[in-house]
Order: structure tokens, then sequence, then C-alpha cells
């Protein structure tokens, strides 16, 4: 994919300041890049502004994480990009054990407590897809209605049946390669002759072996027997593409982005770093989509964090939004810039979304502005598989068990989907490294014997991950605070958060199963959470680590009124007419479906109003002599 | 001249054999420059012979196409089928030699003559008579001993014009040309690379299609830069290696006004040049690495083989097999050969069996 070059600098702050636009966005991530593209496809002047550095993506750029990743001795997931104290992001490593009542200010993030999450977003262009795994789910039908059908959580105002089309639109975007078949469950549908971009991609071997033992297994939940199945998952990464897509028309996989002809990434290689950055390519990041909407004539300013959101007392619209503009990450030194608009449009993540509208005293009349703030909790399970069975390949996971998604238990308990992960012990030990400092610094093991050991420790790992919902709790929140700011002179958002007793019922449930996973598989358990660990949650006398899902959602939640909700089915705020708040901060209720591709579909079906809107107020109003005939 | 013209099916099937050969020709120089580049430098340089090898595969597999879809069947394990190095192509009323080296301004201009656009100024001269070099020359006519094509645009001329005369032939006796087992084909499910994707051959007009496309990713569509899938051609992307500047839409030929790219031309392991397993000391860790290779490349063109003649799913496990040749490459190349001076070994390209070379003997 093409980015057109030079085009990360056509414009400036001065150049800005004195500009209409038709549409300002804040956010060069995935949900600012498919509004940016819809709406510049549509005809409309849009101005995107990026908290983050802002030279052309090429293939070099991409080259400097990448080599910045092999480099790092930590290879979390923010480690392929650089610090930058004017757009800070929060990285795993700043996370400290809270203690009550004293929270702790020393990363990004200011966390409140009790739990400390160690959840991240990417403040770079592309945004948090650049190190994604690219796990794309749709959510369940059940998930849109977790009120109504089981008492737990909010109803969405939309249904499954309302925003399929917009998955079809947001499957497209991101090239997604799966097959119907494996992915038609728990009532998840899809229209007669559906078939994704690509076709699956296949289990890896790991995958097999666990569905070897695990396949059939029948557990109880919530009074019910459901039978376990290990199933690939649709991936945002290149694949074989179906050549029945579209009519019949098949689909053309994009890779690699730069500002000169590139060939790579056209499909997946399995080198089995997909997070925190794919080294092809072949993984799909919103780069892919800001290419195209450059293109389309986008305007760019990068290094322009938005400070305040200006309103209009009288009626609320946005006036303007109010930048920083920086040159030097390191150096505090800003000019202050003025992005106006007819409309404008919110896509910074869950939290710097909220984190902006309470900076600029704008909490919505319904006061949930920055509550219900939701992450997935992660319980990760570990075990050491009796054979050889080839962890470490592929890519980071293929497939897993989906049945406890959705299910009548979800009265009591948090449902949830298990990972497996092909980079084995990875995520909960640090393997392989840890193990490679083992067997030589305890083992005394070298040449031969070590390489024989590491095969043998390594390629036998499983770790399950069990990705929890968590419902929407007012309490779990973003505020600001003016004590804590930036190196910009932002306000830092402030975090409150712990882990609802609804999710850790579903965590206990897990752990359980895991377990008896195991004992199936014949696999020794090494599962062991430690009580200094930051996300050590205690639940019924036991103790879990649960990690963050950095799938942040609810901070400015959709509804039906101005009373219990922040923005309309629209993603259009209540308060501000001309204000789109658009991301996982929108969604009500997460599921159990990495939000992504939700967040996406979410986007287009946005973006077709925001175009209405844009053409309804462009029109010419009717002046009759009567008022109540104008235009609507 | 006459004699080098396209009438009967036999002869198609020959000069389908040596595009084959020609097209796969160039892998082995090209493989080798790419795994000369020293690990994470030289990202541009890396990064245009990288996709010119991936697209030699695309050429080798739409030849195997048209192959197929005229009842031939293409074969990589024939004792002729990989070249002694240097190989020699046409340059006109001469030929040039290719040399298996390490990346280095040289080898960039070897490059380049290989996909150089050059057209017979006049017709009598698009066969001309062999030049004096004894060497095996690809690209020749392989019906008319002693004659050469002016260029390798020629040679593929050559077959686009069999392909009509044939079909028209035919034709007027009611027989089909194309009478080739569809699922031979290998199409875009199996291969694909960014840079364009496989033609499946069913009939005359996709035959020259995929002719054209090999000929044209090489240097160009009608004198432009770029080929009929809006891709580079692979001239203007070597190119792009000496001008220091990438080329991009709207440009001239040798003007290119894109990025500027930055070549480290030092930064690269000196090879030994057409090395041959009998420069390796007899016993040495390096020629039994260097014969490992060999016979790992000779099984790499026989899964080819398979892979075009009735098994093109295999292609999918083709990444890994080029994980692997890479490995072993990068074995070799990181090591000095024993007693000259710091130049490193370089694999060999000598197909096990093959008469007259090394490659039988480890000891």
């Amino acid at each position: 994919m093409l980015f057109p070059q030079g085009a990360a600098a056509r414009t400036d702050p001065q150049t800005v300041s004195g500009t209409i636009y038709d549409a300002v966005i804040v956010g060069g991530g995935i949900a600012g890049a498919i509004v940016a593209n819809q709406l510049s496809r549509a005809g409309q002047r849009v101005l995107l502004l990026e908290a983050g550095l802002g030279e052309d993506l090429t293939l070099e750029g991409y080259e400097d994480y990448l080599t910045r990743f092999y480099s790092a001795v930590s290879k979390d997931n923010q480690s392929p990009y650089p610090p930058n104290a004017n757009a800070p992001m929060p990285r795993p490593s700043q996370v400290r054990k809270i203690t009550p009542g004293r929270p702790d200010s020393s990363g990004y993030l200011v966390q409140n407590g009790p739990y400390a999450t160690d959840s991240t977003y990417t403040r770079v262009l592309g945004g948090t897809t650049m190190h994604w795994e690219a796990k794309v789910m749709r959510m369940l039908p059940e998930d849109f209605e977790m009120a109504s059908r089981h008492g737990q959580g909010l109803d969405w105002p939309i249904g499954y049946g309302d925003i399929e089309p917009y998955y079809q639109a947001a499957e497209r975007e991101i090239g997604v390669s799966a097959d119907v078949a494996d992915q038609a469950y728990l009532g998840v549908t899809y229209p007669p002759g559906y078939v994704f971009p690509m076709r699956g991609l296949p289990l890896s071997y790991l995958d097999k072996m666990v569905a070897a033992g695990v396949d059939g297994t029948e557990v109880e939940a919530g009074g019910e027997r459901v039978a376990l199945k290990v199933r690939p998952f649709p991936q945002g990464r290149n694949g074989i593409p179906n050549p029945d897509y579209d009519g019949g028309r098949g689909y053309i996989p994009v890779g690699a982005v730069s500002t000169h002809q590139v060939e790579e990434g056209g499909r997946c290689q399995g080198n089995n770093n997909c997070v925190p950055l794919c080294p092809v390519q072949a993984k799909y990041h919103a780069g892919k989509t800001l290419a195209k909407a450059l293109g389309n004539g986008v305007e760019l300013l990068a290094q322009a964090v938005a400070y305040r959101v200006h309103t209009d007392p009288v009626n609320g619209r946005v006036t303007h939004i109010e930048f920083r503009s920086y040159r030097d990450p390191s150096s505090p030194e800003y000019v202050t810039g003025t992005a106006r608009g007819r409309i404008f449009v919110l896509g910074a993540s869950a939290i710097e979304n909220a984190r902006l509208m309470l900076a600029s005293g704008l909490k919505s009349s319904s006061g949930l502005m920055g509550r219900n703030l939701m992450d997935h909790a992660y319980l990760l399970n570990w075990a050491l598989l009796p054979d050889i069975a080839g962890t470490g390949r592929g890519t980071n996971s293929t497939g897993g068990i989906v049945d406890l998604r959705g299910g009548s238990f979800r009265g009591r308990h948090a449902g949830f989907g298990i990972d497996i992960h092909n980079d084995g012990w990875g995520w909960a030990t640090g393997s392989p490294f840890s193990d490679l400092l083992h067997i030589v610094d305890a083992q005394h093991k070298f040449g031969p014997e070590l390489r024989r050991a590491l095969v043998d420790q390594v390629s036998r790992q499983l770790l399950l991950a069990f990705m929890i919902e968590v419902p929407p709790s007012q309490s779990n929140r973003v505020t600001v605070d003016p004590v804590h700011r930036d190196q910009l002179g932002n306000m830092r958002p402030v975090i409150s958060y712990s882990v609802p007793d609804y999710t850790m019922r579903g965590a206990a449930y897990g752990r359980r199963l895991a377990q008896r996973i195991f004992e199936r598989l014949g696999a020794e358990d090494y599962t062991a959470y430690d009580p200094a660990d930051p996300g050590y949650v205690t639940y019924e006398g036991q103790g879990y680590a649960i990690r963050g899902g950095n799938h942040l959602g609810g901070t400015h939640i959709m509804g039906t009124s101005p009373a219990n909700s922040v923005v309309d089915t629209a993603l259009r705020a209540w308060d501000h007419q001309n204000l789109y708040l658009v991301g996982g901060g929108a969604m009500p209720t997460i599921g159990t479906a990495n939000v992504t591709l939700t967040i996406a579909a979410l986007c287009f079906k946005s973006a077709e109003h925001m175009i209405e809107q844009l053409r309804a107020e462009r029109a010419p109003v009717a002046l009759s002599g009567s008022t109540s005939g104008s235009a609507q | 001249m006459t004699d080098a013209k396209i009438t009967t099916i036999e002869q198609l099937h020959a000069y389908l054999y040596a595009a084959l050969q020609l097209e796969h020709a160039t892998i082995p120089p090209y493989l080798t420059a790419l795994y000369s580049l020293r690990n994470e430098s030289n990202s541009p340089a890396w990064r245009i012979l990288r996709v010119v090898v991936v697209e030699e595969m695309l050429h080798l597999s739409l030849a195997a196409n048209v192959m197929n879809a005229v009842g031939g069947t293409p074969d990589l394990t024939a004792p002729d089928f990989v070249p002694d190095y240097p190989a020699c192509l046409p340059d006109g009323e001469d030929d040039f030699a290719v040399d298996i080296q390490s990346f280095s301004a040289a080898a960039v201009d070897t490059f380049l003559m290989i996909e150089r656009p050059a057209q017979a100024p006049r017709a009598e001269l698009r066969l001309v008579p062999r030049g004096a070099s004894a060497r095996h020359l690809l690209a020749a006519s392989p019906t008319a001993p002693g004659m050469q094509y002016y260029s390798i645009g020629e040679f593929y001329a050559e077959i686009s014009r069999g392909l009509r005369y044939l079909s028209d032939e035919y034709a007027r006796e009611g027989r089909e040309l194309f009478t080739g087992d569809r699922r031979r084909q290998v199409t875009p499910e199996f291969f694909y690379s960014g840079g364009g994707e496989p033609i499946v051959v069913t009939g005359l007009e996709s035959a020259l299609r995929a002719v054209d496309f090999i000929a044209g990713q090489g240097e160009g569509l009608g004198g432009g830069i770029y080929d009929a899938g809006n891709e580079l051609a692979h001239y203007y992307r070597f190119e792009q290696l000496k001008a220091g500047r990438y080329y991009q839409k709207g440009d001239q030929p040798g003007r290119p006004t894109g990025p500027a790219l930055w070549v480290d031309w030092g930064n690269v392991y000196p090879v030994l040049k057409n090395a041959g397993l009998d420069d390796y000391p007899t016993g040495s860790e390096l020629r039994r690495v260097a014969h490992e290779f060999n016979e790992t490349y000779a099984g790499f063109l026989r899964f080819l083989t398979k892979a075009f003649t009735g098994q093109p799913e295999l292609l999918l496990e083709a990444v890994p097999q080029m994980f692997r040749l890479r490995d072993d490459i990068r074995r070799l190349i990181r090591n000095p050969i024993p007693g000259r001076d710091g130049v490193h070994a370089a694999p060999t390209f000598e197909m096990p069996g093959v008469a007259g070379s090394a490659a039988g003997s480890t000891a």
C-alpha cells in the first residue's frame, strides 16, 4: 500500500488554524483512520490530528520499530515504540502494586486502584493496531442484550442485526481470514453465501494437540451441559484470498505500507511476534487505512496533541479544538493551534477521549463521561505438556475454546473465551528468555545440551489465556486532576478500577476448568499467582493474578437517551450536536470479543451519519416565512 | 532464421522448458547477493532483491502454467536444468556472464543487464549467430543450435508468436492446443507475493498474458517503467540502487524522483565468485555444509516439480522451505574460507549427480 510521499507534512499548525474543515478528527488509530477514509471518499475536507510523531509511514520507519523491538530487553507490547513525553503512553513496566489510599502516579496513568491495570494503548500513527494481536471475533447477539437476557450490565440500543452489515465492512477493511463454518456459533449469523475476504488460517499443531484431548469434553455451566471444541479464530492477517468473496470478485490482500513500492506482507509467514509488531506487515494495522485516507487528500497534522474541546455555551456545539503542537518529543516547548470544523470526531481511545472531554470540563449531562471503563480481565494458566507440541510456531494465537463465551450461566458469572498461546508461557513468565536464563544459571548447561534443554522446555509449553468479560460499572472510571499533568501540560488520566465479583466468579470457574483441561491433557500445571503481583485479586479466599487486556471500552457509552448515556446510536454526543465520540468508549458492554472489530464496525456506521449531517447542514435552508418548515 | 520458429508442439515444449531454465537461472545469483548483505543493514537493497527473487518464483510458476496448459510437463530436476555458473545470457549479438557473487555495484550492473529492455533494432537481428563463448547460453534457441536471441524479450516474443501460430494451426485442423489438466495450474490461492499473481492459463489469451507478464515484469511495458500490474519493473527497481532514489508514478526512465534511498555498498560479506565445492578443502566442514546445501536445493527443485505437476497446494509450504534455504545460505556466507584471506564461502548450486560437477563427492 503506497503512502503518499510528503502526506504527513501537507499542512502545519498555522495553516490549520486559518482553515475551516468539514471534519476535524482527533487520533490516527483505526477509528480515526476509518472515519477519515469514509468522509474523504465522500468528498469532505478532513483534518486528522495525531498526538504522536508524524513522519510519512515508510518501510524504513517501520523497520526502526522492529529494530527497537529486537534490541529491547523487555519485549512488552510497547517495546517497539519510543518514549514521547509529549504524548506519553501507558507501559506494562510502569505498573506498581497499589497501597490502599495511595494512588500511584509514577507511570503515565495515575492509578487509584484498588486494582492496578497493566492495560495499554499505543500513541503513534496507526494507534494500538500497531501492537494488537488481530483476533477479530464478532460480538455474540446476546452480548448486545446482557441486561434483558441475563440481568447483568446494560443493553445496547442496537442489536446484532443492526451492526451486522457494518461487521462486513470492517471485515473487508481489516482483511479478515476466517471460514464462516468455524465462526457461526452461539447465535452469530451471516447472510446467506457470505464468505470472509480470505480463507481461515489453519489451527497450529499445538491447537490440534489440545483439541485431541479436549474436543467433546462436556462441562456444566449454569445448569447446562456444554461440549468444548477447539476452533480457529478469525484473524486480521493475510491468508489465502477467497475467490468467492464479494460475489466472486475475490479479494486482494493489502501488504506493507511505504512511500515507495514494496511487496511484502501479502501473506502471514508465521513469525510468531504479531504482538507487539508483525515483522512483515501481514497483520493489519491502521496505517493501511490511513494510507488510503491520505491518498484521498486528508490533511494530517501530527505532533499536535488535543488540549481542550471548546463549545458554544448556548447550543453546546463544539466551536474548535485547541491543540498543542510540539517539535521535539523531549522538549516541553509547544505552540497553541486551533482546529475548526463543521463536525468534530474524537477517536483517541476510550481513555484519551474521556480524558480530553473531562479536561475540557465536559462531563455529559448524564454524568457518565469517563464512567463504565471496561477491559477484558485475563487469567493466565500455564502447564507443561507431556510431549513436544511445537510451541513457538505459528502466529501468536490461532485457536481456542469459545463455547463459554455465551450461555444462560451469564446470569451468574462472566463468560469467557480461551486463547491457546502458540508463543508459550511468554506472557506469564517471560519465556523463552526466562527459560534460557534458568537453564544456564541454575542448571549450568551449555552447547548442545543447552539447546536440547531449551527445546524440551519451550516446545512443551501450553498457556491458556482466559479472556473474561467485565460488565460496566460506574465506579470503574477515568477522571482528571489538574495536579497530574504530562510534559505538555495535558491532564493525565486518573484510573479508578476494581475487578467486579461477576468477573471474578468467571475467573474462579475458569481456573477450575483450566485445571480440568490440563488433567485431561496429562499436562503438569505450573500456574502460580504471586501476591506481590500488581494485578493480584483475592476472591473467596483464593488469589488470582488478573492481567489487563488492552481492550478498553465504555467511557462514553451509547444509549437511548441523554439521561442514560453519552452518545446516541450514531455515536454523536447527546450534548454536542456536532461532536462524535468513536472507539471502544461508545460500547455499553464488551462481551467476550476483542473490541477492535466492533469499534471498526461502529465507525463505518457512524461515518454514514456524519456524511448525512454534513450534507444536511450544508444544504440551503428554505426560508418560506415560517420557521417550522425549514429543512430538517 | 526460419529454423528457430516454433511450428510444432514439441518445439513449443522445448521453448517453454528453456523459459523455465531461464527464469530459474537468475534465482541463485539473486539469492546469493541477497544473503551476502549483512543482517539488518542495507534495508533498501535487501527489499529490492527479495521482491525480485519472489517475482522470479512467480515467473517460474507462470512458465509452468503455460507449459501445463499446452500439455507439457515442467521438470526442474533434469540434469541440465541448473546452469553451471557463470551462466551466460544474450546481449544483442554478444553475450554476458551471470556470476554468483556478493552484492556489489558489479552485481547490480549484471542484474540490470539481465532485466534490461532490449528489442532487436532490425527484424533480421532478432535471432543472431551465437557469440564465441562456449558456455551454455540461456535464451538460446532450443531448436536452432548455434543461434541465440538478441535479448530475453525477443526470446519471449518467439514463444508468443509460436503460441499464436500453433493455436491457429490447431484450430484449422479442428484440434485443441490447450489440452492440459486444469488442476495442474498454480492459482492465486497458492501463490501471491504482492507483486502480481499467477495467471491461470486455459487458452491463447491467458497464455499470451502470462508470457507478456513474465517479460514485462522484468523490463516494463511499452517503454514505461511499470508493468501491466502497475508494479515497478525489475530493471527500474535495480536502477534505484544505483540512483540512490526510488521511482514513483509519473517518472521517466532514468530519472527517479521519489524518496531517497541509501545503499551501504561495503556492508557485505565478500564471497568467492562462482564458488565450486572444489574451492573448499577436502574433508572440511565448509565442504560438507556446501554439499548439504546442494542436496537441499535439489530437494527444493524436486518439490517445485511436484507442485507444478499436479500438487499446486504444495506451494504453500514454499515459504518455510525458502526460510530453510535462507538459513543454509547464510550459514555458508558467514564463514571465511580457510587460507583465502578473508574471502567467504558461498553456495555452489552444483546439483548432485550431475556429470562434470564436483557435487557428487564430499570427500
